[in-house]
Order: C-alpha cells, then structure tokens, then sequence
C-alpha cells in the first residue's frame, strides 16, 4: 500500500545565463499539493501530460530526494524516515531504467537481487520465475548490449520486481514499445495484481489514455504539479459529462488551470 | 549493519570487478601500453648504450683531411684507433642524423702551421640535436687534449723541462655511487611508466562507475537499492583501486622479463630488477591507486557523461603523470616536500628502490597520510553528490 499526501517539491534552477554572468535563481514549484493513495491488489493510474510532475512525484517515492513538506508512506513506513526499510517493500521501475551493458540479463538481475540482501542462489531461483512470467527465457543469459528496446525493458522490470516487492512502481514503463511488448507487460501487471500474483499494490504513471482504460482501476489525474481529479475512469467521465476518455482528460488537465483545485 | 554494509560493499565491488574485465577492448588498449612501453623504452635505452660502448670499443674516429696531419694520424694510430675518412657531405648526414659519429676536421695547412708553432686549428663537428654524434665528441675532446699534451710534453722535454711542471695537480676520478645507483640514470623512466599504469589502470573504471553510470541512466535505479550510499561508493572505489594496482602490479612485472632483453652488458650488470623490487613498487603505489582512485570518481561524479568526464579528469591525469619531472627539472636533489606530493612521491621512494637504498617510516608515512586524506575527502564527497546527480 502506497500512500502519498500532500506532497510538494520546489526546485531551485539557475535561470539563463549571460556571459560571464551567472543567470538569476529561479523557483520551480514541480509537485504541490499531490494526494495518492494505492492500496493493494489494484492498479493505480498516474496519468498526466508531459511536465505535470509524475516523474517527480514517484522519485520521492523512490527515496532520491525528499519532499518540502507532505508524507510518503509505503505499507506505513514513513520514506524520507526510514528510506531503506521503505525502498526493500518496494519495486520501482523509474524514468531512467539503464542496464549494465556488459552483463548478462541475468546478471542484472541478480546484481539487484543481492543489493536487496537476496542470497546468491535466491536471487538466480528469481531470476528464472521472472524470466517465466515476463517471457525472457531466450535473452537470460545474453548481455544487454545488443537488446532491443522491449527487451531491455523486460530487464529492468525484472531486476525491479528481483525481490518479490508487495508494491510495483512503473514509471511510464511503454515508451518505446510495440504492441505485443505492451501487451506482455500488461498481462503481466494483471497477474501481479491478481490473488494468485500475489495482491500486489501496483501504481503506474503514464501518459498514454487507452492504457489507463484497459489497465488502471483508479486513476488520479496529475497536471501543473497538482493532483487534480481521481476514480474509476467511469467516474472521470461522468464527472466531465464526456463519453470520450481523451476529452475527459484534456478538461480535467488542461481547463484546471485556471479552474478551482479538486478536492 | 556492519555486516550489511560489508556485504553490499562485497557485491559491488565483484560486480564492478567483473563488467569491468568484461570490457575487453579498453582493457587491451589500457594494458598493451602498459606493458609493452617501460620494457619497449628500456630496450632502446640499452641499445643506445651498447651502440656506445661498442663505438668505444671499435676505437674508430672519423675525420676529414687527415692526409694533411701526417703527425696527428701518427698519434692517433698509437693510440690504436683506426682512422676512417668522413664523406664528403658530413655536414648534412648529421643534421639528418644518418650520420651517427662526431667528426674531426684537419685544415690543408696543419701539418705546416703545427711544425712552425703556429696553432694550428682542428675542428669537431656534430649536431647538438643528434644525439649518438653529440655522446662521441667527449671522447674525440680527449683525445686532442691527449695529442695537445704529448705535443707539449715534447717540446718542454726538447729544452730539459719536466712535463711534470705542467701538471701541477694529479687528477684522478673516483665514482662513489654504487653500481646499482649508476644504474638509476638511466632507469630514471621506469617509476614514470609505474605511475601512469596505475592513472590509467584506475581511470577507465573510476569513469565508467561514476559518470557512465550517469549516462546509461542506471544510477538512479541503483540508488533506489536499500543500500547506504558509502556501501555503493567504498564498493566502486575498491573495484578502481584494485584495477589501478592489477595494472601496476603487471606494468612491474613487465621489466623482469624486459631485462633479458637488454643489449649492453654493463647497464645488465647495474638494472637489477627481481621480485623484492616488484613487490617494494607495487607496495608503494597502494596509497596512490587508493587515493586517486578517489580524485578520480569525484572529478566524474559531476559529469554528466562519460566524454565530460575524461575532459575533466585529464587535468588530474596530466599533473600527476607529470609530477615526476620535477626531479627531473630539478637535478640539485630531493627536496623533503617530493614526499607530501601525489606521484611525486612514489616516484621519489620508487627510485630509492632502485639505487638499492632501504626505505624508512619517515619517507613512507606522508605518501600515505596524503593518499588516505585525499580518500576520505573525495568518497564522502562521491557519496553526496550521487545524490544530486539523479535529483538534478
């Protein structure tokens, strides 16, 4: 269970720079305000346009920087108290997901495994479940040099998922796959999610509608750095009053604006 | 927790290890250097002596119009050199150094201006910037002083005066240095070549696990490990440092197989170079490969990608590389700061081993505490800025 409550994150950035003269600071309020809550055995949708502060906002989940004020908890340890005992509960598959070109895809991931604190043969006996369940049983004992796009993204969701995590964090996992990769990995978040998967809590930031609807239980919709609307996509619709997805979304986005705060 | 840390230290430093040794060809490029340059420089060191001494042994002297010098040839056949004629174009063979021997040049007019006590001019030509002519003109200088003074002794015997007289002073010369430290003139390049295998045995993965870690985009996940920082940078500095010293450790090996190919019999006799000098080198180096291995990762945490980061660490490479000419530029001695100084240091304690002298606490120490400062100084700052490298 993922619990993110009103969390906000400013950055400070140098503004652009004459020569010789360093450009003034400049503020950029990235998060504000942002309300998440995943409980387990659903996945959770995190959709929002480019530059809405996703990316941002799972980082903080991922314990690499802390937020100015609000709370993360994962299954009720605090992240920015305890970052280590949080990080272990969870699998999170970032923005940036590179592999050590030189290794094997196995390698990857049991080199993760064993970070986690997996024994060596634990960590191998995952490594072959996984490569079952998300189909890589031909690119296991292969180096990642040469993978495609699709396969590398099955590495790295395997060295995220290495220790069994009970919560999944997939940062826009899609990009830059085709249709039968995108459907492998859906099948694979469906299993996950199910009893037999093991009731996984499962969060998922996209920016992609169709996957929302085929994919996501719930979905809170993230634009300017704010949650702005969440619940079934049937309750966004209606909430709209559009029978389309894709003109729900861009009203809730792109009208919010300047529109009120959801609450 | 201790255990923990020393665990997770474990496994990266393995991980690190290995992808590095799987990196075949920069390993090739980094290692045939390394090995094949001291014993490569060594080799045409010592064929350029034994050209020496074989010259000196030949007893051959060059020179141009000797038919003019019947007494100067008569002198120096006794000394048992053979006279050789230079050709005609000697002034342009040795400005292109195809010419490797000084050579002595006789006016029409000696044998004439000698026997009526008119100082007859000889002259000695080379080229400064031929390097083999140059190294044969002292013996040529010594012969004509040698003939200047039999001339001398002659004409003063002629009128009944001891040439004694003109020898006030007996001068005789005597080489304190021992054979090995003789020897250290000429080795002075192989600390150098130890220096830089342990810089470039260090860099490629002191890059590649901090600032290509960055570009291939696989820090952020690593960090998001339940693993402290320091276990994440102490793991990646071992895997450096230890690559640094595998590098040194076979460069040093590298001259023991080298000295059987040396061509001159004395400079075998003074380069000794057996396993107790490996391991004094390789010792030596720890406290560099451990602390530049350091410098090294902190100077590439703050690139983004693996090209920014040799840009910015070749500075680093460059002035330690380099540290050693100091001694070079500076012939009057070691000065006691060498031994504060990053390679300037080891290279100093290194050519102590070689002159065979023992080393004591007092010259090792400060190498030390320097390479353990500079450690501690850049891991911590490696752990912090890893950080703020993935929240950037």
């Amino acid at each position: 269970m993922i619990q993110i409550d009103n969390v906000s994150k400013q950055f400070v950035v140098a503004g652009t720079a004459k020569p010789f003269r360093r450009g003034a600071k400049q503020v950029i309020q990235a998060v504000q305000g942002v309300r998440l809550h995943a409980p387990n055995g659903r996945i959770t949708g995190l959709l929002g346009p480019n530059g809405a502060g996703k990316t941002t906002t799972l980082r903080m989940l991922g314990a690499l920087f802390p937020p100015d004020s609000g709370s993360i908890t994962v299954d009720g340890i605090a992240v920015a108290q305890q970052p280590r005992q949080a990080l272990a509960r969870m699998g999170i598959l970032g923005d940036s997901h590179g592999l050590y070109p030189r290794l094997t895809a196995r390698e990857n991931v049991v080199y993760f495994g064993r970070l986690q604190g997996m024994e060596i043969d634990a960590a191998h006996a995952r490594a072959q479940e996984l490569s079952r369940l998300l189909d890589m049983a031909s690119i296991l004992e292969r180096r990642a040099e040469g993978f495609s796009q699709g396969e590398r993204m099955k590495t790295a969701l395997a060295r995220a998922l290495v220790h069994d995590p009970a919560n999944i964090v997939l940062d826009e996992p899609t990009n830059g796959l085709d249709v039968l990769a995108t459907r492998a990995l859906r099948e694979a978040l469906r299993y996950l999610r199910s009893a037999e998967g093991g009731n996984k809590c499962i969060v998922f930031s996209t920016h992609i509608m169709p996957e929302v609807q085929q994919l996501c239980e719930h979905v809170v919709v993230m634009a300017q750095g704010r949650s702005v609307a969440e619940g079934t996509v049937e309750e966004l619709l209606a909430q709209t009053g559009e029978v389309n997805f894709e003109d729900a979304f861009v009203k809730l986005a792109f009208e919010a604006k300047t529109g009120g705060e959801f609450a | 927790m201790m255990a923990h840390l020393m665990r997770s230290i474990r496994v990266v430093v393995v991980k690190e290890v290995v992808d590095a040794l799987r990196d075949r060809r920069t390993l090739l490029r980094l290692l045939v250097p390394a090995v094949l340059m001291g014993p490569l420089l060594l080799m045409a060191l010592s064929g350029f002596i034994a050209s020496l001494e074989e010259r000196a042994e030949r007893r051959e002297i060059m020179v141009s119009g000797i038919e003019h010098a019947p007494t100067l040839r008569n002198y120096l056949e006794r000394q048992t050199y053979t006279i050789k004629t230079a050709p005609a174009d000697y002034e342009a063979m040795l400005s292109a150094a195809t010419l490797l021997e000084p050579v002595l040049v006789v006016s029409d007019q000696f044998e004439v201006e000698l026997l009526e006590g008119e100082h007859p001019r000889v002259e000695l030509v080379s080229d400064s910037t031929n390097q083999r002519a140059a190294a044969g003109l002292r013996g040529l200088q010594r012969l004509l002083t040698g003939f200047n003074q039999e001339r001398v002794g002659l004409t003063l015997a002629l009128r009944g005066i001891s040439s004694g007289l003109l020898q006030p002073v007996a001068v005789e010369e005597r080489d304190l240095a021992s054979l090995q430290a003789r020897a250290t003139r000429i080795t002075t390049i192989i600390p150098m070549f130890i220096i830089m295998a342990v810089l470039y045995g260090a860099l490629t993965a002191a890059l590649d696990s901090t600032a290509g870690e960055r570009e291939r985009g696989s820090l952020e996940p690593l960090l998001m490990n339940p693993v402290q920082p320091m276990a994440l940078v102490v793991g990646k500095w071992c895997a450096v440092a230890i690559l640094g010293m595998a590098v040194a450790f076979i460069a040093s090996m590298s001259f023991i197989p080298a000295q059987w190919l040396i061509k001159s019999d004395s400079m075998q006799a003074m380069f000794q170079f057996g396993m107790p000098e490996v391991i004094a080198f390789c010792l030596l180096q720890l406290p560099l490969a451990a602390g530049l291995g350091a410098v090294l990762m902190a100077v590439a945490i703050r690139s983004k990608t693996f090209k920014e980061a040799q840009a910015s660490s070749g500075l680093v490479i460059m002035l330690v590389s380099l540290a050693p000419m100091v001694t070079m530029l500076n012939p009057g001695g070691d000065a006691p700061w060498y031994l504060w100084v990053p390679g300037l240091a080891q290279n100093t304690l290194m050519m102590l081993v070689l002159k065979g002298e023992s080393l004591s606490v007092s010259q090792v120490l400060p190498g030390i505490v320097v390479g353990a400062a500079l450690l501690v100084a850049c891991l911590i700052y490696v752990a912090r800025s890893m950080r703020m490298a993935v929240a950037r």
